[in-house]
């Protein structure tokens, strides 16, 4: 396939598209890299070269002696995870470098993947079961589980609200934990019955950057050390804040209650 | 005997509270939450036999990698769809709550030993990882 100057700007666009996407949808690195590099090389390019760290792409393509691009992209991601559009990206560049789509096809395809989320009911149901589930797996009774449950669907709803705002992952960490911690805590002063740690555990392991933490230690040693190390503390920069917002929930609990 | 029957159930309605969180697909749903019940498994095993914190998650942690990597072969799909339900289960969130627990009520020691064993169990858990993705790479050519 011979592209024009303007197809090539075009792929490069598409490619930095698709990039940016994986990244957003929590992709390890070398899946990003390795994607674009496929991929160009399917359309014709002679050799690819693509730096991505977190929050940067930088795409280099060769097509002759004397004809190459460059572009680069300023990445804004939050370490999410969207394994829903990260299984369609994959299959559309499996498809892309089986055979490639036509330019705009692709462009078309990519914009489609972007604007096709999961529905929030799936999400929250699903943080439902995970904050229940692991409530009663560290020790909690049924009652903690319920607790755990509805603290969920909070911890969901702080966290949708917030991502539309201008808030950092660990100052929406550290308000969400503080608002849960003050919440578990008022109740389980009424309630004596319920185990308060229990249901923080359960609740926790919906905030902690447990995820990304070990992709930032599989970045680093997949030889991808900056991002890695980026990675790694940021992930610990929101853990604290974690720890700071449910400690200072405790101790603002034992003020009233004492 | 009950509480090893209510971890394995409970592991795989969290895995699958994450794997639904994370918005897997339908069809690999069941096979997520069952790598998550299996891994937890593996841990009560190896636990059982040789105690202690590093070396049961990173054996729960690699056979979760090794299933992962099965079943993105199966399913031609990434691994990291099955890596990540199948290792959450380990994460330490109840240490690091006694940890942060033991911080505000003037408990240093405790606190340093919380967490401290939430550092060993990080740690075990991305070994258990790198330990199977450097093997499959070693057959991987350049």
């Amino acid at each position: 396939m011979i592209l024009s100057k303007e197809q090539q700007t075009e792929l490069a666009e598409c490619l930095l598209d698709m990039g940016a996407l994986l990244l957003d949808c929590g992709a390890e690195i070398s899946r990003v890299e390795d994607t674009i590099g496929r991929i160009g090389r399917a359309y014709g390019a002679s050799h690819v070269d693509a730096f991505v760290i977190t929050s940067l792409i930088i795409l280099s393509m060769e097509f002759d002696e004397e004809d190459s691009i460059t572009e680069t992209r300023r990445v804004f991601s939050s370490a999410g995870t969207d394994f829903y559009r990260l299984e369609k990206l994959n299959d559309l560049s499996r498809r892309c470098c089986a055979a490639p789509l036509p330019l705009d096809e692709l462009r078309r395809r990519v914009r489609h993947v972007a604007e096709g989320k999961k529905p929030d009911s799936v999400i929250f149901l699903g943080g439902v079961l995970a904050a229940g589930g692991f409530a009663v797996f560290f020790g909690g009774g049924i009652a903690d589980g319920v607790a755990a449950a509805v603290f969920a669907v909070v911890i969901c709803l702080l966290q949708k609200r917030f991502g539309k705002t201008r808030i950092s992952t660990a100052g929406s960490n550290l308000i969400i934990a503080l608002l849960a911690g003050l919440g578990v805590g008022l109740l389980c002063e009424l309630l004596p019955v319920l185990h308060m740690d229990k249901i923080l555990i359960g609740d926790i392991m919906l905030l902690i950057p447990g995820i990304a933490m070990t992709n930032a230690i599989r970045n680093m040693l997949g030889g991808n050390t900056i991002s890695g190390a980026v990675r790694l503390i940021e992930s610990l920069v929101w853990a604290a804040a974690l720890a700071g917002g449910f400690m200072t929930a405790m101790l603002i609990v034992d003020l009233i209650v004492v | 005997m009950k509480l090893i029957v209510i971890q394995l159930i409970t592991a795989g309605i969290g895995s699958l509270g994450f794997a639904l969180m994370f918005g897997l697909r339908a069809r690999h749903l069941f096979f997520a939450a069952l790598g998550g019940m299996i891994a937890w498994g593996i841990y009560l095993g190896v636990n059982a036999l040789l105690p202690g914190a590093f070396l049961p998650n990173l054996c729960a942690a690699a056979f979760a990698v090794t299933y992962a990597e099965l079943m993105a072969h199966v399913q031609k799909c990434p691994a990291t769809l099955y890596v990540v339900p199948g290792v959450v289960s380990l994460v330490p969130g109840s240490s690091l709550y006694y940890a942060m627990d033991c911080a505000v009520n003037g408990d240093l020691v405790g606190a340093g030993a919380y967490g401290h064993q939430t550092l060993i169990v990080a740690l075990a858990i991305a070994a258990g990882i790198s330990l199977v993705t450097v093997c499959r790479e070693l057959r991987t050519p350049k």
